[in-house]
């Protein structure tokens, strides 16, 4: 089950050597060419060490259909996307398996309009691979590769229109961050370092795609980074995931926020340092966006779980921040994506602006509780055990949006089926432990009870 | 019409049509396979479908665990010569050589520096079909390294089987035509080693075809115009890969790609005698030599791998075909334009004689090539037709090695099948050109009964 190639909206993964070949990359790049047309197609990857070898399939297939590549090398995924925008390319494709462990490899596409492709995008892309419906180009019209000098400063620079650098500068922050060999252990350093005047110490920051820890940022993972702080009495911690999308932190103490909170510090620094605005937020995000959002009488919005759903409802509503619990943070002024690089930089913003530490900021707001778990059932069920939780909670307050949703105020709970394994995801955040163990136990009953396999 | 051919030596395909970057990757994927991972020297030319083969070759490469030394833009015949260089279990050599526009390849080398013989050709192409690849894990990627060390070597091993000295002695100023090819970025360099002054036509490695790719004498006309003006002693022109070479002589005038190996058998065997290697459709002039010489003359099937596996069997001194290419063994197992060019250089230096005057002093034939447009699929059929056609003269003694051919007192008369190219190859040759002429004409006629 966990060797098969997945394909979806998320784009394209799979273990390299079982599932993930070069036809397969080749083939979903002509594809993918296809579908945006002939032009620029910008392509970046992470560290990993299949990655050379996606690059040079992607290239032979885009530029078989008429796209010509345009080499990012190794850069965050938020950085293709505004590398899109910034050139004005037909899409781009980010060679990256994002949080999953080294040996996976993966394409994520990314439109003309500097987004992932929607759940329709996908399809027709999905829909042109199958049919092998490719657009080759004779010889005269194949064009050249080109590689790009100075990646970054693009992203940089829309970083920097936003968040006040010089502020920072002068703080002279000692910050130590951990890169999960990824890429952040290429950029990560110098941003701090030399554009946001941190001291820096780096743990994991060889670029070798050999992640020394779990690539997801999640407080268990953090041990190195949390002694590193110790050891060195530093201002704050950063954990990168590979690809640099997402980010947690450590305070001053070595104790992890956990991820959640870099959505909440940084919605909260967004809505009182930047102007107001709405809040969007997946249906998995927890209560503490609420309290911050609230604190500054803004409303928040929650979305269907998937990047691309929380980016695309923020660009309706013209959100001022939001993202994703899992250290997904989404500013759209710098760019609709998640982005550890500005999430880096509004929370130091954060730390000047309050003058107080991190460990004070987690403090000021109140405490939640979150529980998670998966249960693995029939896929034949999981509509029936769906529809049993839904006339369980009937007369409560519902979100349909993606499998159901229950907001009881102060503490809320969430079943829905996984996109990627046969499992129904169950949690439950209430302000104390006894309480969410407690819806947690309520709603997995109702799921354990409907499951045709028990 | 889908345009893919796959054989022994390796895989051709039209861009636009079949040229796929999948068949690509398997074929790379199937060479890898074929040499369990080992090393493998790529290098490719300028054609603009070049760059595309050689990033869905590398990605099949690297999948499989070959670590890759990458000569960037590199001639085949280098290719050859630096896959014994870095003691590598294959090369792979990306060019359109002496097809036209839109063409292009995938030529595989084995360890020894020679074009694949046909037999381990065919297990690579058995594993092409199978599709059962060899697969690396993400801890047994390949590497890509770049290197041009074998450059010096490379020119060293030239230096060593020609008479450098008596070439640089005759202040030669010489026109080099590489079609913007492969050839191109090496072109100072090679002049520099044999002290000649260097006129480059078509010099910028760009992957514009300014002529022809077959280098003949109707793609001369720009070298041939040019002589003159800055008084030429010789000019070559050269495919896209450097196999294939064409000479040009001091007095402007283009001649057929046949002499290139008469010119040069001529010169090598008249300093050492020894048995000779040539295809089975290759000019009279090289029977004539050859005799002239007291060498013996073998003939074999049409293609690199063919003459290079006689020639090393019957421990030749020089092989050679009618397309443009020589090859001498001292030298490694390779048609090389470079190393062509230094031949002819040697013959015009040791022998004090202007190229006009080499030309001048082989045996007359005129000789007249065509090709009649075919899907490969019809071939054989119309190949059948002629023979049926030749066989209603009971007398004729039809030679069936390779292709059909007849010998006559007067000439002789060969067709084939193009194994390139959906077309049927015509030759006829004879001292009387306008019997050469009538010869060729009659098979178009035969042909076009069928097609």
């Amino acid at each position: 089950m966990r060797e098969a190639l997945k394909v979806g909206i998320s784009g394209v993964r799979g273990i390299v050597g079982k599932s993930f070949s070069p036809q397969v990359a080749t083939e979903f790049a002509q594809a993918f060419g296809s579908f945006v047309g002939r032009g620029p197609v910008i392509v970046g990857r992470d560290t990993r060490t299949t990655g050379l070898m996606v690059e040079n399939a992607v290239i032979a297939g885009l530029q078989s259909v008429g796209c010509q590549p345009i080499l990012a090398g190794i850069v965050p995924t938020p950085t293709v996307l505004i590398l899109v925008k910034e050139l004005k390319a037909r899409g781009g494709i980010a060679i990256t398996a994002s949080h999953n462990p080294a040996q996976w490899n993966a394409l994520k596409f990314v439109g003309d309009n500097a987004l992932f492709l929607n759940e329709l995008r996908a399809e027709e892309l999905i829909s042109i691979y199958h049919a092998q419906d490719f657009s080759l180009v004779s010889e005269s019209e194949i064009p050249q590769v080109t590689t790009i000098d100075a990646p970054m400063a693009p992203h940089y620079k829309a970083i920097e229109n936003y968040v006040d650098f010089e502020k920072i500068r002068k703080k002279k922050y000692k910050v130590a961050i951990d890169c999960c060999n990824g890429v952040g252990a290429v950029h990560s350093v110098s941003f701090l370092r030399d554009h946001l005047g941190c001291e820096v110490v780096s743990v994991l920051d060889k670029p070798t795609g050999d992640f020394e820890r779990e690539p997801e940022p999640t407080p268990e993972s953090l041990t190195i980074l949390c002694e590193t702080i110790k050891q060195n009495q530093c201002d704050i911690g950063f954990a990168q995931d590979p690809d640099g999308d997402r980010l947690a932190i450590v305070d001053e103490k070595g104790v992890p926020l956990g991820e959640d909170f870099t959505l909440t510090l940084g919605i909260q620094q967004v809505l009182s340092a930047h102007g107001k605005g709405p809040v969007a937020v997946n249906l998995s995000s927890g209560k503490t966006v609420d309290y911050v959002a609230a604190q500054i009488g803004e409303k928040v919005i929650r979305t269907k779980i998937g990047e691309i759903n929380v980016s695309e409802t923020m660009l309706e509503i013209g959100a001022a921040a939001g993202g994703e619990s899992n250290g997904g943070l989404i500013i759209p002024a710098v760019h609709a994506c998640r982005d550890s690089y500005v999430s880096m930089a509004i929370i130091l913003e954060m730390l000047a602006d309050t003058g107080k530490s991190i460990s004070a900021l987690k403090a000021s707001i109140p405490e939640y509780h979150i529980v998670k778990d998966k249960i693995r059932v029939s896929n034949d069920a999981s509509l029936k055990i769906l529809r049993a939780v839904r006339s369980h909670y009937q007369n409560e307050k519902l979100n349909l949006l993606d499998g159901v949703h229950v907001d009881f105020g102060d503490s809320w709970v969430h079943a829905r089926r996984s996109n990627t394994e046969p499992v129904i995801r169950v949690m439950a955040e209430a302000p104390t432990k006894a309480k969410a163990d407690e819806l947690a136990k309520e709603l997995r009953a109702i799921v354990t009870s409907n499951n045709l396999n028990q | 019409m889908k345009m893919l051919r796959l054989s022994s030596s390796g895989l051709q395909g039209f861009a636009g049509t079949s040229l796929t970057p999948r068949d690509i990757i398997d074929y790379a994927s199937a060479l890898a396979t074929h040499i369990q991972g080992g090393p493998v020297v790529v290098g490719r030319d300028t054609r603009y479908s070049s760059s595309m083969v050689y990033s869905a070759a590398t990605s099949g490469l690297l999948n499989a665990g070959c670590d890759i030394i990458d000569l960037g833009i590199c001639p085949t015949p280098m290719i050859q010569f630096a896959v014994r260089h870095y003691g590598a279990a294959a090369g792979l050599s990306i060019t359109g050589g002496h097809k036209k526009a839109g063409w292009n390849s995938l030529n595989i080398i084995n360890s020894e520096g020679s074009i694949f013989d046909p037999l381990s050709g065919q297990t690579v192409l058995d594993i092409f079909h199978s599709k059962d690849f060899l697969k690396a894990d993400w801890k047994g990627m390949g590497k890509i390294t770049q290197s041009d060390s074998f450059l010096l070597p490379y020119l060293d091993n030239l230096e060593s089987c020609v008479n450098t000295e008596a070439i640089r002695a005759a202040n030669f100023t010489v026109l080099m035509d590489p079609l913007g090819g492969a050839g191109a970025p090496y072109l100072t360099v090679f002049a520099e080693r044999l002290g000649l002054k260097l006129v480059p036509i078509n010099g910028d490695a760009n992957g514009y075809l300014a002529r022809e790719a077959e280098p003949r004498p109707r793609s001369a006309k720009q070298m041939a115009s040019i002589i003159p003006y800055v008084k030429g002693d010789a000019g070559f022109l050269f495919s896209s890969d450097m196999v294939n070479m064409s000479l040009v002589t001091e007095k402007t005038e283009p001649k057929s790609e046949e002499y290139t190996f008469a010119v040069i058998a001529n010169h090598i065997l008249s300093k050492k005698q020894g048995t000779v290697v040539t295809n089975c459709c290759t000019s009279r002039m090289i029977d004539d030599i050859s005799a002239q010489n007291k060498s013996p003359l073998v003939k074999t099937k049409v293609g690199q791998p063919y003459v290079l596996t006689t020639l090393a069997d019957e421990q030749g001194v020089l092989g050679g075909e009618g397309n443009g290419v020589a090859v001498l063994p001292q030298a490694g197992p390779s048609f090389d334009g470079f190393i062509m060019t230094a031949l002819v250089l040697e013959a015009m230096a040791e022998n004090k004689a202007t190229l006009s005057e080499l030309v001048d002093a082989l045996p007359s034939y005129y000789i007249v090539k065509k090709n009649v447009p075919c899907k490969s699929s019809k071939a054989y059929r119309a190949l059948e037709h002629v023979e049926k056609i030749w066989r209603l003269d009971e007398s004729a003694d039809i030679n069936i090695q390779d292709g059909l051919r007849i010998d006559s007192e007067h000439g002789w008369k060969y067709v084939r099948a193009s194994r390139t190219e959906p077309m049927i190859r015509i030759i006829s040759e004879s001292k009387d050109q306008r019997l050469a002429e009538k010869e060729a004409e009659k098979i178009i006629r035969i042909l076009e009964e069928v097609l």
